[in-house]
């Protein structure tokens, strides 16, 4: 869980923002903007996979997003990678920052993937639509630290071809042996040669899944349960299962109580949460 | 600590001497009703009072508050805090004040709450008149009250004031004010031990069996029916004294370079306070009315228990009284449901 107050701004006040450069700017979609990162002012940032920030521009407010990117991609270029998709107000405001501006930035906030437990052992992600930004930040990590796991599965699944993000990551998955990529859309268009349909089918790709295996979902709201369904015909414990949740979050320390479900609150004892802890939990899936 | 003896007629001279020191917040009528409000005149001073309309926690939670003020892309911190001396704070009120102390300092300690509260100088007092919807005498009864710097109590002829922390030691120590007799100390006791008889209203459950029972009650329809007439106005929240919620926004100065980011009062009632922009439109993870108001009262009596050694109400009454439809009452709902 958090480390306290690791990360506060000037005068100790959790909610005051440190300063972050624009690097590059890229409209990836129609609506969605890849930024690639710098602190400034000698400030670090040392984040776990599936860890959050609140991303702001002063003015405007502050929204929260999961790192796009891995750790041990910022430990050799200083850099780290977010994906905002326009939505609003806040999010409209970030995405005409150009390369040279600066970002604000709170974090990193919540509790991450726990890394060492997927170590040694087989591991599926399945994303739905922007839910692979924030798991982008383990797939990199495992596919950087490859020796590290076993048995690498990734399903991805998008509205439309158009609406893929980091299509030049998929290029790489999708012939890479070090991963097995499978994807999906829910509507084609007159390029797409992939399958269509929505991301449980991709279960029905496998011969089967080691019961072993762990496993993080994260996407829209409406697909943890499906997904769940899913693997429990291949007797994958709740143990196993790692939801990555989305709510509303304004502080992102466990104070202002938008994000809270039931005792919990996702913004510091999540994002990530273990299936087995939360399923009782009415409200969580 | 010490307890001092202050003759009814020397009540106002002890808070202008106060008032002499530093700001001086106390309850003063408004309309028919009490606030809290920075004195002027000491004659305003009424610990007659029953209950205020907003809580004391706006001392050091404003319903606005300044975050930070930034300037041509540059943020600074607006912590400021000033000393001040809260005076006549119930004990129902000192252990919700105690409550977000806790809340606030936990995990993430928030300074811009903090600060204020560390210069704050706490004098509590006995409720002289109750309100007619309180509760405070059967609730969180397992609670300590602490968190005060010193407690006045009404007694035949005047007040006793016991003094519990060097600050109020401090504040008080060239006052010249004569040591309570051990008669006087005596009668303060006794008006203190039975207050809680004197609370007009009566919760006649223990809080566990609340806790579990309410807690159990989650997929019941019940919260439909008890919700019906709910305008999600958010009033009981904005009322209560161990609600701390709150929104951020951003706003900007006239120079259109600068601005400030500020927080505010916020309450789980609200229909957008669980509602997520998403692309298309918006997710809303608690839509209903009757999820908004089961979850205040499982955030009431269930969630924050853990955490805070009782349940996250102390009995003031207050979102009683602020209920247009009359359905926010703990005690009414608490009752419907363990009766269910």
């Amino acid at each position: 869980m958090c480390d306290g107050n690791n990360n506060v701004g000037q005068d100790g006040n959790i909610l005051l923002p440190k300063e972050v450069e624009v690097v590059e700017a890229k409209k990836v979609t129609a609506s969605e903007t890849h930024f690639v990162l710098k602190m400034k002012n000698g400030d670090a940032m040392d984040y776990k996979p599936g860890q959050i920030v609140e991303a702001g521009v002063l003015g405007y407010g502050e929204v929260p997003l999961g790192f796009a990117s891995s750790p041990t991609q910022t430990e050799k270029t200083g850099t780290f990678d977010l994906v905002v998709r326009e939505v609003g107000k806040v999010t409209k405001a970030l995405v005409s920052l150009q390369p040279g501006d600066t970002m604000t930035m709170r974090g990193p906030l919540g509790n991450g993937f726990p890394v060492e437990e997927f170590e040694g052992n087989d591991v599926l992600i399945v994303a739905g639509g922007i839910g692979l930004c924030p798991t982008r930040s383990m797939i990199k990590y495992i596919l950087d630290k490859r020796d590290d796991f076993k048995k690498f599965t990734l399903f991805f699944g998008s509205r439309t071809p158009a609406e893929q993000l980091f299509v030049e990551d998929l290029d790489v998955w999708r012939g890479a042996e070090d991963v097995d990529y499978k994807e999906i859309v829910d509507n084609a268009d007159e390029n797409w040669k992939g399958k269509v349909g929505v991301i449980t089918q991709l279960f029905k790709e496998l011969d089967e899944l080691n019961p072993e295996t762990k496993v993080i979902i994260c996407g829209p709201p409406i697909m943890y349960k499906f997904v769940i369904a899913e693997l429990k015909g291949f007797d994958v414990p709740d143990e196993n299962i790692f939801v990555d949740l989305e709510r509303r979050m304004k502080c992102g320390v466990g104070k202002c109580g938008h994000c809270q479900i039931n005792d919990k609150y996702v913004c510091m004892d999540g994002p990530v949460f273990r299936f087995s802890e939360i399923k009782d939990l009415e409200e969580a899936i | 600590m010490s307890g001092y003896y202050i003759p009814s007629e020397g009540l106002q001279s002890f808070a202008q001497s106060l008032m002499a020191k530093m700001p001086v917040v106390a309850p003063v009528a408004k309309g028919k009703r009490f606030i809290f409000d920075q004195l002027g005149d000491v004659a305003e001073l009424r610990l007659d009072y029953d209950t205020t309309v907003l809580p004391p926690k706006k001392v050091f939670f404003p319903p606005k508050q300044d975050l930070l003020e930034f300037d041509e892309g540059k943020a600074t911190s607006c912590l400021d805090p000033q000393a001040k001396v809260l005076l006549g704070v119930h004990p129902y009120d000192i252990k919700a004040i105690s409550m977000t102390d806790k809340l606030f300092s936990d995990n993430y300690a928030d300074s811009n709450y903090l600060a204020n509260r560390e210069v704050a100088v706490i004098i509590g007092s006995n409720v002289q008149t109750p309100y007619e919807r309180a509760f405070y005498g059967s609730i969180a009864q397992d609670l300590e009250l602490v968190g005060h710097d010193a407690f006045l109590t009404k007694i035949s002829d005047g007040y006793v004031l016991d003094v519990v922390t060097e600050k109020g030691e401090k504040l008080i120590a060239d006052l010249g004010l004569a040591d309570a007799s051990a008669e006087q100390t005596s009668e303060a006791e006794g008006v203190n031990a039975k207050a809680d008889e004197d609370c007009p209203v009566k919760l006649p459950f223990a809080a566990g069996d609340v806790s579990e029972k309410v807690r159990n009650s989650f997929k019941s329809e019940i919260w439909d029916e008890l919700s019906k007439d709910c305008f999600s106005c958010g009033s009981c929240n904005l009322v209560c004294p161990t609600c701390y919620c709150f929104d951020v926004q951003d706003e900007w100065g006239l120079g259109a370079s600068n601005g400030k980011r500020y927080r505010r009062w916020d309450g789980c009632l609200s229909s957008e306070f669980s509602e997520v922009s998403v692309q298309g439109g918006s997710e809303n993870f608690r839509e209903n009315r009757a999820e908004r108001y089961r979850h205040r009262f499982m955030r009431k009596t269930a969630y924050l228990n853990d955490k805070l050694g009782a349940p996250a109400c102390v009995g003031c009454g207050r979102c009683a009284g602020a209920c247009t439809a009359d359905i926010a009452d703990p005690v009414n709902t608490i009752t419907r449901i363990m009766e269910s």
